[in-house]
């Protein structure tokens, strides 16, 4: 079967993708390209929502090895990369104005967004290392779009040579487990593991992979690239690798690890936790002791991820449920955290430094970015009403009902629990700084439009997620079961 | 039932004048007496519906109790389930309450703009806490179960440590205000501690209804109901002012008079009786209580009387004096409950107790206004100070003449008639318990003694030549916004007794079993009281006290010196004057006991629980920093790791696996 209807949300981005510079040709303003990109952007999501509402097409593929099926959980996270990728374009548009290679930077966000789109309806190894090849592609260049900035430069090379290596071990280990089971599709890979059991080749297979997709998430011990990179990135990059390019890494370890390893649950499912433990904790302390805070929205980036993670091993046991905590924290805090990365763009825009100590006073100065950064600030600490609260309550009671089952889960939930707190510290000082300290200047600041819409959005949909949660809950529980094909 | 239907509107109205004018137009009220227009128009508002409530009650109602109420807080958790109710409960009882509260409040913000006017911008504050003040004590008198009356009775305390703090920046005035506050929260947490042995005596349902209904069904036997009611009594101990919580009333004499009116006369204070009379049908199952409410009762009375006795201060007077007139409500209410526990029959208890309740509020308003009369005249609280006053407040003089004849039990003033009914019960309780002898001598030393200090209150302060001239030459009366409560006060100081000869003791029953009053024509009401030897007795007893005070104060035929001629008359003197050493023994427990426990809560607090904690948040911060520094920021040290962690995560798989 080969239905192309499979791939139109990805098509229609290489399309907007490919047009964009010849357009350039014509149009010279940034604004223009933005809004070019924005609508090939709405158009993908357009039919995203149209494949939602009016049932999915037919698959890529066959039967017994499916290559790309558009399922709810291809349109999920679509729609996840999709609006990451929307107010990335909003917050990029004043930023590259003066860029000759403009044209090209859209381009290239248009590319990473349908390489994760690719990646969240693959259903077999190899379609999946294709789209995370593309989608990576396209981020390294996007990393060293400043070429006469040392840092954005230096945060290139590091990218592409950790992700190469990662890239390596990842093949490696797809490469091993083909090996041991004849097949490179993940439905194949589980029916072949229940029949044959583990040995030596599989766990290894499974540890490179852990490394190689944990590369993506930057989860613990291979984060290390990730505050470099953020940091020296331009900053609205930053939010895209943070909020988009992570969750990518994200899906494929729920696909790879739920359909194709789950029959060999018991030889990892303690691992992924442990992992998923640490990357919290090292996330948190060092993020504790930042001053720069795009290094510090690194690291809390790095453990948010822990906390995502922490949903693979809690759905070895409830299943469904905890996959569904993990793509709803996926979603919120893809919002709140490309929101305190626009936030900390649109002030550099307007020359406020990276230092927590240059945001000094301003909520003064600048009453509305002062206001959106301590609502993103607290959702991702995660007080309530705000979204990143329901999403981690959902989490915790996911690793509590594991919990009744398996008992160390509990571990987690509490691991949850004492690394919110942690986190809490380097949050609300950013509030600090902005509200309680006063600053050397007052004047107020002005920040476009358009980047005030971008984190408008994100503002909204951070609070409004955490209040009317029920619609998009269902939707996620929808993505949910179809990594467990027997549920649904 | 159709005015009760709107009950609720009732304290909504100051509530209204308190959000307008505590929040909103800041200038528009600088212009406008700080507001006050607006708070005496909802006060009224809320007095006239009162009153409607009230009547429609008490004339068409068959005494059960209009009760609406909405649903606040449901917890069903298997086993335990409770529903907190949200409620309006108007019987008869309340039904006198509302009007009490709501008459005496109105006339007090009338009177004043006036006592007030001078007061500049702090006038905003003052009406709209005052307005809170009125509409938390209406919410009070209208709850329809006890966690609801509990929130109130919070409120109240709160808007009284405001108003008594009013002069904040007087050191004396903030002082009395956290004394009123502290002090009355010991017995707020013996209320509380009531309630908790209430709901889970009665199964989580606080509500009257349920609780008045099923007394019997009370779960934890006998000894822990007497607990429970002695508590709610310790509520009411606080707040009512009775000893050994009484210290608080007289040093809250530092905010504005027209506050001290309003709690002692209608809020605050009377909130402590009306907990006692609206418990009543749980109360009077445990005897124990209702002895120990009788005997705290007749004990204040006179022991708050005595203090009155040599004080300077016209406020202090008045305030003590308060103290003894509540002391005459429990011992009234104690008396009729424990004589109901024995003999399951009428008695004047209970009617007793509310009806001074009723008059007291009167004539003591009357007083209290009458005595900021004099201050806004003088400038001064010293009756050293005064005297011959009344060529100058010719109508603040005559009016609180009317109130001192009320509150000495002049017959027909209605003082009178209230504290011979509780004298009354007193002497009715002698045949079930031996003590009520004592007691009913306390009252009866309480009347002679009240007589004396307020004839000799309304001497030093009116009468004799005047003691100051640059006092009495700058004296004037007070404007017409003032004397015309005053006035009104005082027809009812006069006139509210004869409510007795109408009917009261029928209409105001405790409703409980059997409890049916006889049928009574006013005449047989008077005969009853007039051939009643107990009646001359407190006649009396008040007429000694008036003439004492005549001799000594106005005649000048005994030297008030003598009272302090001899070294152990000098000392006992002093010892009134030192309040028995009350706010000595208050400081010292305050400073002594109470800081000193914590100041052994605050070393745990500080150095065990938050040094533990700055420990645990230090060492975290430092390993933060110390991570950091594995960050190099060389790409080939974060490959190595990266290996090194594939590593590791494949040796802990092995491990797993069980291969190693």
């Amino acid at each position: 079967m080969f239905d192309y209807g499979a791939i139109y949300p990805e098509i229609i981005l290489i399309l907007f993708a490919v047009a964009i510079p010849a357009l350039h040709l014509l149009l010279k303003s940034s604004r223009a390209l933005a809004g070019i990109s924005l609508v090939g952007v709405a158009a993908s999501a357009g039919m995203v929502v149209y494949y939602l509402l009016n049932g999915y097409p037919g698959m890529i593929g066959s039967e017994n090895s499916p290559l790309i099926v558009f399922d709810a959980l291809a349109a999920v996270f679509s729609l996840v990369f999709l609006s990451v990728a929307f107010v990335a374009i909003l917050a990029s548009a004043r930023y590259v104005e003066n860029d000759r290679h403009l044209a090209e930077y859209f381009t290239l966000i248009l590319m990473a967004t349908a390489g994760m789109m690719l990646v969240a309806s693959a259903q077999d190894l190899l379609t999946i290392y294709i789209g995370i090849e593309i989608a990576s592609m396209a981020t390294y260049a996007l990393v060293a779009f400043r070429k006469r900035d040392k840092r954005g430069s230096e945060a290139a090379v590091k990218y592409v040579i950790i992700g190469g290596l990662s890239s390596a071990l990842s093949l490696y280990g797809i490469s091993l487990l083909f090996g041991v089971t004849g097949t490179t599709s993940l439905v194949g890979i589980n029916e072949a593991l229940a029949a044959q059991g583990i040995d030596l080749a599989t766990i290894l297979s499974v540890g490179l992979l852990i490394a190689g997709f944990g590369f993506k998430i930057a989860i613990a011990p291979f984060h290390m690239w990730a505050p470099d990179v953020y940091e020296g990135a331009p900053t609205p990059v930053s939010a895209f690798l943070a909020a988009a390019s992570k969750k990518m890494g994200l899906v494929v370890m729920f696909k790879v690890f739920i359909v194709g390893l789950i029959a060999i649950k018991a030889d990892w499912d303690i691992v992924v936790g442990v992992v998923a433990i640490l990357t919290m904790t090292i996330g948190n302390v060092i993020a504790l002791s930042q001053t720069n805070i795009k290094r510090m929205l690194a690291y809390s980036s790095i453990a948010q991820a822990g906390y995502m993670l922490m949903a693979l091993p809690l759905a070895t046991v409830v299943g469904d449920f905890a996959i569904t905590a993990g793509i709803f924290h996926i979603i919120t805090h893809a919002f709140m955290k490309s929101g305190a990365f626009i936030v900390v763009a649109a002030l550099a825009y307007v020359a406020i430094g990276e230092s927590v100590a240059d945001y000094k006073g301003l909520a003064k100065r600048a009453p509305f970015m002062a206001f959106s950064m301590a609502i993103f600030m607290f959702a991702l600490a995660g007080i309530p009403p705000l979204s990143g609260f329901m999403s981690k309550v959902v989490l915790l009671s996911a690793s509590v009902q594991a919990a009744e089952i398996t008992q160390w889960m509990l571990w987690l939930g509490v691991a949850l629990v004492l690394n919110s707190a942690l986190s809490l510290y380097y949050y609300v000082r950013v509030i600090k700084y902005m509200y309680v300290e006063k600053g050397e200047s007052t004047a107020k600041i002005k920040v476009p439009v358009s980047l005030t819409v971008a984190i408008a959005v994100c503002m909204v949909a951070t609070i409004v997620l955490g209040l009317f949660f029920d619609p998009v809950l269902d939707l996620c529980s929808e993505a949910a079961r179809t990594l467990f094909p027997a549920m649904a | 039932m159709a005015f009760a239907e709107y009950a609720w509107l009732i304290p909504i109205f100051p509530l209204i004048a308190f959000v307008v004018i505590g929040f909103l137009g800041n200038r528009l009220f600088k212009k406008w007496e700080g507001g006050a227009p607006v708070a005496i128009l909802m006060t009224a508002i809320s007095l006239v519906l009162a009153l409607a409530v009230a009547f429609e009650a008490l004339t068409t109602g068959d005494g059960t109790p209009f009760v609406q109420s909405l649903e606040w807080l449901v917890v069903q958790s298997g086993e335990f389930n409770f529903t907190f109710n949200m409620g309006i409960y108007i019987d008869n009882l309340s039904a006198l309450m509302l009007i009490v509260v709501a008459f005496i409040s109105t006339l007090v913000v009338i009177y004043s703009l006036g006592y007030m006017h001078e007061e500049g911008e702090k006038k905003r504050r003052y009406y709209a806490v005052i307005s809170l003040f009125i509409s938390v004590m209406l919410g009070l008198v209208l709850a329809s179960n006890f966690l609801q009356m509990f929130i109130f009775w919070e409120l109240v305390g709160l808007c009284s440590y405001l108003l008594i703090g009013f002069w904040n920046t007087r050191p004396s005035a903030a002082s009395a205000a956290k004394k009123a506050f502290l002090v009355t929260r010991i017995g707020d947490i013996m209320f509380m501690i009531g309630l908790f042995v209430f709901f889970i005596g009665f199964q989580g349902n606080l509500d009257y209804t349920h609780i008045f209904n099923n007394v019997d069904a009370f779960v934890g036997g006998d000894a822990l109901l007497t607990f429970g009611t002695l508590m709610i009594f310790g509520g009411a101990i606080g707040k009512s002012a009775q000893f050994p919580l009484h210290d608080w009333l007289p040093d809250a004499m530092e905010g504005p008079t027209t506050v001290s009116a309003l709690i002692h006369a209608a809020t605050m204070v009377k909130a402590g009786v009306y907990l006692v009379a609206r418990s009543y049908p749980v109360m009077v199952e445990t005897p124990d209580t209702m002895l120990f409410i009788a005997f705290i009762g007749g004990f204040t009375a006179l022991f708050a009387a005595t203090m009155a006795l040599n004080n300077t201060n016209i406020k202090r007077v008045l305030a003590y004096s308060t103290v003894s007139q509540l002391g005459y409500m429990f011992l009234a209410l104690g008396a009729g409950g424990y004589i109901y526990y024995y003999h399951a029959d009428f008695n004047v208890g209970y009617a007793a107790g509310t009806f001074h309740l009723m008059n007291h509020a009167f004539f003591k308003a009357l007083l209290f206004l009458s005595a900021g009369a004099v201050i806004h005249a003088a400038h001064t609280e010293d009756m050293r100070l005064m005297g011959g006053l009344s060529k100058k407040l010719k109508i603040t003089s005559l009016v609180m003449l009317i109130g001192c004849i009320s509150i000495a039990g002049i017959p027909p003033f209605s003082g009178f008639w209230s504290k011979d009914l509780v004298l009354e019960a007193a002497f009715e309780g002698i045949q079930y318990n031996g003590l009520f002898i004592l007691l009913y001598a306390f009252g009866l030393i309480t009347a002679f003694l009240t007589a004396f200090y307020m004839f000799r209150l309304w001497f030093l302060t009116f009468a004799g030549k005047p003691r100051d001239q640059h006092t009495y030459d700058h004296a004037h009366e007070a404007p017409k916004v003032m004397w015309v409560p005053l006035a009104i006060l005082a027809v009812l100081a006069f006139g509210s007794g004869f409510a007795f000869l109408m009917g009261f003791e029928s209409v105001l029953v405790p409703g409980l079993e059997g409890f049916v009053p006889h049928e009574a024509s006013a005449v047989d009401l008077l005969v009853a009281v007039f051939t009643n030897i107990l009646t001359y007795a407190s006649i009396l007893a008040a007429v000694l006290g008036i003439g004492l005070a005549y001799l000594v104060y106005y005649k000048g035929t005994i030297n008030p010196a003598v009272f302090t001629a001899t070294p152990a008359r000098k000392a006992m003197s002093n010892v009134l004057l030192a309040r028995y050493g009350f706010t000595k023994a208050y400081d010292w427990f305050g400073l002594k006991v109470i800081y000193g426990i914590s100041k052994v809560v605050d070393f745990i607090d500080r150095r065990i629980i938050d040094g533990l904690i700055n420990g645990i948040s230090a060492g975290l911060i430092r390993a933060g920093g110390f991570l950091r520094r594995g960050q190099t920021g060389f790409v080939q040290s974060y490959a190595a790791v990266i290996v090194a962690g594939v590593s590791l995560i494949v040796i802990l798989l092995f491990y797993v696996g069980g291969v190693i």
